[in-house]
């Protein structure tokens, strides 16, 4: 095994799936390395693919052709305390007709679905590659070696879309390790239900679909919940922040049966089959963790890149890997016309993530990574609006209060004047 | 839902070759050994009787909490060779 490519991506997820679709729609010569048997085996996210440019240009027709389950109609996002949920649905015309605003859909089959995209297109696929090492030449990359396997994977750029653990761009020296501070653990649970009782539970028809983010139902840690609908099953599950999870000392999937158990949420998934297990890490670092994305000869794409962000109502991370894995074939086939692969040039990649919305937008909620820091959020604020609601609604002959003063009266008792001052700060600072 | 049956749902293609090492006289001294409960797939477990800390390494979801949370140096982590490891079929 000894070849030369133009490029290799390495990690057929859908920054690298994208990435070497747009290299082999240019003429480039370009391998992609898939560690699974074959691409999205080894992938797994809560549940949601967003609208995105960088997609539909490349395919056009993308929502006939790709494996989607359900249009994202309804989203709600929910704050439960031990026994009951305060909620905000948003239920829409405009997110029920094209161009639809997200899509659930599975990540095996979305994953195979993109790189045999990029395949047909003429990219070279290779399965059952783990990319190990990096090949220096000269102080700058020029290829990869596969665990096991004897000789070497030669070309003039590598793109490492290898994921959020990226061994590769550790070892080139661009990033550190994950910090337990800024990373999220996700774990899902994937359940069975008949498409009519999703429908019927979830209040959806046809092809409509549900996304739920819950807050307080973490068991006190720095975390969130999911529920995304599919079409004959419902993905549940939730991310909690590796510090918090490491601190708490409780297994991440006796957090989740409790989840499960919750008033608000065991209707929902009532009688369901479970069907699949799953776990990954999320950057959650945010703007300020965006480590150095090339060298010479090298570009990080997607998680590896750390490009992702929440900011307590948005969520996005492979939107942001897709139009990484593009900017960076772009700026592949222009220093492949160049014949220049050195850092300084592909420091254009830096270039182009800064003008288009994936750094724009990770900066303009660069605060927000700080927000999610606040206890408070977790725990507190839930327990602070279900009682305001539980008063506000409660009749029991005691005399009223307005809504300003039983809100004041509620805040000070639950997280005290210091606590909303410096809370109103942060989340004023992230969101406002 | 306990653990056991939650892994049994997932696919796995194990390797011979275990892609997790652990210093178990790293371990023996670690003041938090957050691992074992932080992990997903319940993969480590302490053994207070003998003093070792084990991993089965054929039932790991290859997330890489662990490697995040352990401040010890005590674990050689690494992706599986490639085809090997969990294999997700629907998720």
């Amino acid at each position: 095994m000894a070849k030369s490519f133009d490029v290799i991506v390495v990690g057929a997820g859908p920054a690298g799936s994208l990435a070497a679709l747009k290299l082999a729609r240019a003429g480039k010569n370009v391998c992609l390395l898939e560690r699974g048997r074959r691409p999205g085996e080894k992938n797994m996210f809560g549940g949601l693919v967003h609208y995105t440019p960088v997609l539909s240009e490349l395919i056009p027709d993308f929502t006939e052709r790709a494996p989607l389950e359900r249009h994202v109609y309804k989203k709600t996002l929910a704050f439960l305390t031990e026994d009951s949920a305060v909620s905000l649905t948003f239920a829409s015309g405009a997110f029920d007709k094209p161009p639809f605003n997200g899509f659930t859909c599975f990540r095996p089959a979305f994953d195979g679905w993109l790189a045999a995209e990029a395949e047909r297109a003429g990219a070279l696929l290779l399965n059952n590659c783990t990319a190990e090492k990096l090949i220096i030449k000269d102080g700058q990359v020029s290829g990869v070696t596969v665990k096991g396997r004897e000789g070497e994977l030669h070309a003039n750029i590598v793109i490492a879309a290898d994921g959020v653990l990226s061994r590769l761009g550790r070892q080139a020296g661009l990033r550190d390790g994950l910090k337990p501070a800024a990373t999220g653990l996700g774990i899902k649970l994937l359940l069975g239900l008949p498409e009519a009782t999703i429908n019927e539970r979830f209040g959806l028809a046809r092809d409509q679909g549900a996304d739920i983010s819950l807050v307080g139902a973490t068991g006190g840690m720095r975390g969130g919940a999911f529920i995304y609908t599919n079409r004959e099953t419902v993905s549940v599950g939730l991310v909690v922040h590796l510090d918090a999870l490491a601190a708490s000392g409780r297994p991440p999937y006796e957090v989740l049966d409790g989840f499960l158990d919750h008033p608000a949420v065991r209707h929902l998934v009532k009688g369901a089959t479970p069907l699949e297990y799953s776990a990954h890490l999320i950057p959650e670092g945010g703007y300020k963790a965006i480590p150095r994305l090339y060298g010479g000869g090298l570009m990080l794409a997607g998680d590896a890149a750390g490009l992702c962000y929440t900011n307590g109502i948005n969520l996005e991370g492979i939107n942001l890997a897709m139009t990484s894995g593009v900017l960076a074939a772009e700026t592949a086939i222009e220093a492949l016309e160049a014949g220049d692969y050195g850092a300084r040039f592909l420091s254009r990649y830096r270039k182009k993530l800064a003008k288009s919305f994936v750094i724009k937008d990770m900066k303009t909620f660069k605060h927000a990574a700080g927000m999610m820091h606040r206890e408070n959020i977790f725990e507190k604020y839930p327990r602070l609006l279900a009682n305001i609601m539980e008063k506000l609604y409660r009749v029991d002959g005691r005399p009223r209060t307005k809504l300003l003063n039983l809100i004041r009266r509620e805040a000070l008792k639950e997280v005290g004047l210091k606590g909303i001052a410096a809370d109103g700060i942060k989340i004023g600072r992230s969101l406002l | 839902m306990n653990i056991e049956a939650l892994t049994q749902l997932t696919q796995f293609e194990v390797d011979e070759r275990a892609h997790i090492v652990v210093n178990a006289d790293v371990c023996r001294t670690c003041p938090h050994r957050a691992c074992v409960a932080a992990c997903p797939a319940n993969c480590y477990t302490w053994d207070e009787a003998t003093q070792l800390l084990s991993v089965v390494y054929e039932t790991c979801l290859e997330c890489g909490t662990c490697d995040c949370v352990c401040d010890q140096g005590a674990l050689d982590w690494g992706y599986p060779r490639g085809g090997y490891g969990v294999r997700y079929r629907l998720t």
